[in-house]
């Protein structure tokens, strides 16, 4: 992972509430393989007491916890003005639970069983959105010579204005939104297609080469770049 | 054939043969009657003619022929079914005395008796009626022959015979009408108990049948079942439990050589091995995405929890599920129809369900043909239950085939080497289905394989088995 993410990698404060012992562990020693620095807690309770009295980066908390469940952790927190993006697990069967998790103050939802690329991806994604504030009421977005006029729904690469279908306009916004930062197939069908679902196939690499086609078909240096076992990046190499 | 079932079922041969070995017995026993009861009769009647053979010679020998007349004409006062017919010959065989004519047709019977058949005058008219006689030497050389008429007990007999014939074959009859209703309802009964058993086993194996209706064997049939299937509960939940176990415990391992690989394809290697790295960490991802489809098939299957579910627009989720795959789609030229009105609702998880379409068009899309059609259409039943089909003019799957396809890992053989794929994606399919109270059937598109999910509507009330 180190080495995908060259020089965008940033080391991580990460804190784990997970009462399921063979998932934390796993979790746990993977975050810490990956070269982030990670605090396991077992049940509510500790991981309460340990956001409040630790800073951490980012946090990852399982749904259902003992002692105190972890949308209620969440809240807690968030109404004690604590505002770490926290990251919820839940079982499968529970994804209903989704709204109800970020309403509860969680920024991001992933369902167990889940990949470690795909956790570490969104957890980078989540600790560089709060690091670098983004401005709300930002109408153009930029990455290199790539801009983007929100409002007008135009894109131009160079100057040259590029001519986009709606679908291939929004997976832009929501990977120039995350320049710089990996995101995975799953992520982009959340953001852009709004479901979450594990695709068999090459699927979105099929939407992502179309959008590729016309961002850097005429063009010398390529933005778009497919990160192996991973997902996706927008932004100079 | 309701009939011809309930004739073949086993109560129903048991009833029979039950009814036939009855009938047997009691006919056997009605044989056996007659036949004592004839041999008394006979016997008697035999008895008391000798005894008026010994009369009539008393007689002769003190009164001689006169009295003898005197005797016989006293007799004839006696009804003619239950008195003695007398005739006595000279030496020379005419008759001298006696209401029986002369010498009528003799057959010999053993130890002297006799027997003959003479028109007898009965209410007016003369009727063949058949007689037992013995023959007799007097003191002087004259014959005697004292007969007596015995028809009537046959006819007696005969009557009796053929009532109780009657009853049998009436018996025979309502028993085995009784039996069909039996056979039937017991029949009923077991079907029942068949139907359950098999919307069980098919659909969900953690349901029981209910005893609660059921009385005698049945019920006890029933508990039988209900063991057997708390059994196969437990070694499926085993076999899963192993299963899933080896796939959680294999992760961690998978993961630490896939990272470990990463980190040496970071370090400089050269450009091929490079790549040989590339491939390894691509098929550790597909190994780990194997793992996680089994635990998540799991995850579904063993789930109970439809709580906090939404009401899902199935029309708009399948137009979002061609959309995803239209490009996909477009490079092998293949063109996806779609007819699915939108407010068609179920009860559900949206994600689940557009999982569950996007692995079906995947496969569509996979095993179809260059240029090919795809076809997904939606309508509701009159149950309120949606089917929706999905069909495609890909190569099919064999009849024999469908129903192995939902198991995890199988794989029809032809398939194996063409196609990527893990072997999971039906038994995915069906796992969602089933999650939301549906069902997943394969068929035949002419070519091509048509499948027809079926998914309740939100009229339907949802009952939440455990």
């Amino acid at each position: 992972m180190l080495g995908e993410l060259n020089n965008y990698w940033v080391k991580m404060n990460i804190l784990l509430v997970e009462d399921d012992l063979s998932v934390g562990d796993f979790v746990a020693t993977e975050l810490i393989a990956a070269g982030h620095a990670c605090c396991h807690k077992t049940n509510g309770e500790d991981g309460l007491r340990e956001a409040r009295s630790t800073f951490y980066d980012v946090l990852v908390i399982d749904r259902m916890l003992p002692l105190i469940d972890g949308l209620t952790l969440l809240k807690t927190l968030r109404n004690a003005g604590i505002t770490t993006p926290a990251l919820v697990l839940s079982a499968l069967g529970e994804v209903d639970d989704r709204v109800q998790g970020l309403k509860s103050g969680a920024d991001d939802y992933l369902v167990k069983p889940f990949s470690m690329a795909e956790l570490i991806a969104r957890l980078e994604v989540l600790h560089r959105r709060s690091s670098s504030p983004s401005n709300a009421a930002q109408t153009t977005l930029s990455v290199a010579d790539l801009r983007m006029d929100l409002l007008s729904q135009k894109v131009w690469r160079d100057g040259k204005l590029l001519n986009l279908q709606p679908r291939e306009y929004k997976l832009l916004e929501y990977m120039m939104r995350q320049a710089g930062q990996v995101v995975t197939r799953a992520m982009l069908l959340e953001h852009v297609w709004g479901y979450h679902f594990d695709p068999q196939t090459n699927v979105i690499d099929v939407h992502v080469s179309r959008l590729r086609q016309k961002i850097d078909k005429d063009f010398e240096t390529p933005l778009l770049t497919t990160i192996r076992g991973a997902g996706y990046r927008l932004g100079p190499a | 054939m309701q009939v011809r079932k309930v004739l073949t079922s086993l109560t129903f041969r048991y009833i029979a043969r039950y009814l036939t070995v009855l009938c047997a017995t009691v006919f056997i026993l009605l044989a056996c009657l007659y036949a004592y009861f004839s041999y008394t009769y006979f016997d008697e009647l035999s008895e008391s003619i000798v005894e008026e053979v010994e009369t009539i010679q008393i007689i002769y020998r003190g009164q001689s022929l006169k009295g003898v007349n005197q005797y016989i004409e006293d007799q004839l006062s006696t009804p003619a079914t239950s008195r003695y017919y007398y005739l006595v010959t000279d030496s020379q065989g005419r008759k001298v005395a006696g209401d029986l004519s002369a010498s009528p047709s003799y057959i010999e019977f053993s130890e002297g008796w006799v027997g003959f058949s003479a028109a007898l005058l009965q209410l007016g008219k003369p009727v063949e009626v058949d007689f037992l006689a013995r023959p007799a030497t007097l003191d002087d050389g004259n014959q005697i022959i004292v007969a007596r008429y015995y028809a009537d007990a046959f006819e007696k007999a005969n009557l009796v015979f053929s009532s109780l014939s009657r009853a049998m074959v009436a018996t025979l009859l309502l028993g085995v009408i009784g039996g069909f209703f039996s056979a039937s309802a017991t029949l009923n009964r077991v079907e029942h108990l068949n139907m359950e058993l098999s919307r069980i086993i098919r659909g969900n194996p953690g349901q029981r049948l209910n005893m609660e209706q059921e009385k005698g064997y049945v019920r006890e049939l029933a508990v039988i079942m209900n063991d057997m299937l708390d059994q196969m509960e437990s070694l499926m939940q085993g076999v899963r439990r192993v299963s899933d176990n080896i796939a959680h415990d294999l992760r961690t391992p998978l993961t630490r050589i896939r990272n470990n690989l990463s980190q040496l394809r970071a370090d400089s290697l050269a450009e091929s091995s490079s790549r040989n790295v590339e491939q390894i960490i691509a098929e550790c991802d597909d190994l780990l995405e194997t793992f996680n489809a089994l635990l998540r098939i799991s995850a579904l299957e063993a789930g109970s929890r439809i709580s906090g579910n939404n009401e899902v627009d199935i029309g708009a989720v399948l137009h979002d599920v061609v959309e995803l795959y239209e490009p996909l789609a477009q490079q092998k030229g293949i063109v996806i129809g779609i007819d699915a009105p939108a407010q068609h609702n179920c009860r559900g998880d949206a994600d689940l369900i557009f999982q569950m379409f996007a692995n079906l068009i995947d496969n569509a899309v996979k095993y179809s043909a260059e240029n090919g059609i795809i076809e997904v259409r939606m309508r509701t039943l009159p149950d309120q239950v949606h089917s929706i089909i999905i069909a495609d003019s890909g190569p099919g799957i064999p009849a024999a085939d469908r129903k192995n396809v939902f198991r995890r890992f199988f794989r029809i053989q032809s398939s194996r080497s063409e196609t990527p794929g893990h072997g999971l994606g039906l038994s995915l399919v069906r796992a969602i289905a089933q999650y939301h109270q549906g069902s997943v059937e394969l068929g035949s598109n002419n070519p091509g394989l048509q499948v027809r999910v079926k998914l309740p509507g939100t009229t339907l009330s949802h009952s939440v088995t455990s």
